[in-house]
């Protein structure tokens, strides 16, 4: 269920956010507590709908709060 | 520990109890030698665990389950499909050589066959939404 290179600021971003707590956003999120937890410890990849609740709920992009790393710098002449 | 575990230790004990009592029965009925009720009782065993395996599907799947437990469930599930797959192909090649290439086997066998892997597949999904979730547990 986890994803290789993908990492998140779920943690850090519940606690910018007047300590919230990890229910408070499950809720927020509609999903239970313990995905949360498995979110933040990196054993869960969410699906891109739940990525953008997540991020939703904390006001910001989901590149803000999911970042993927696979190795592989971007192709050349790239335009964004 | 949350409403699909919780479920998977239901499931995972009545299959046990389901199993227990059919064998009970069964034995029972073959020690009195009562042909008769031994094709009733067959019958009525293989129906009602059939019944309730199939509620205790419709129980679940009506559950609303989060995406992650929704994939703990389908992984889980496909996990029951091959244990179904293998107790079915294990259970013709015994038939097979047992009784060999031109022998013939007993109507029940095939009943018996299919709720032998009904029940396998049930014990593995529930074992392996149960361990799933352990296996999580212990990384946190």
């Amino acid at each position: 269920m986890s994803s290789p290179g993908l990492s998140n600021r779920v943690r850090r971003l519940r606690f910018d956010h007047g300590e919230m707590t990890q229910q408070q956003l499950a809720d927020k999120a509609r999903v239970t507590r313990q995905t949360i937890i498995a979110i933040e410890a990196g054993k869960y990849a969410p699906s891109l709908p739940l990525a953008f609740r997540i991020a939703r709920a904390f006001n910001t992009t989901v590149e803000d709060v999911f970042r993927y790393d696979d190795g592989v710098e971007d192709a050349p002449g790239r335009s964004d | 520990m949350n409403v699909l575990q919780k479920r998977a230790w239901v499931e995972l004990v009545l299959m046990l109890v389901c199993v227990a009592i059919a064998a009970a029965g069964l034995a029972f009925l073959v020690r009195t030698n009562a042909q008769g009720l031994l094709y009733v009782g067959t019958s009525v065993v293989v129906a009602a665990i059939t019944g309730l395996v199939g509620y205790l599907h419709n129980v679940r799947s009506a559950a609303g389950f989060d995406e992650r437990e929704k994939s703990i469930l389908r992984k889980a599930a496909t996990l029951g499909g091959y244990a179904f797959a293998l107790a079915v192909g294990c259970a013709s090649f015994v038939a097979f050589f047992v009784v060999g290439g031109g022998g013939s086997v007993s109507v029940y066998v095939l009943p018996a066959t299919f709720l032998g892997a009904l029940l396998a597949a049930q014990f593995v999904q529930s074992a392996a939404i149960l361990i799933q979730f352990v296996r999580e547990q212990a990384d946190e």
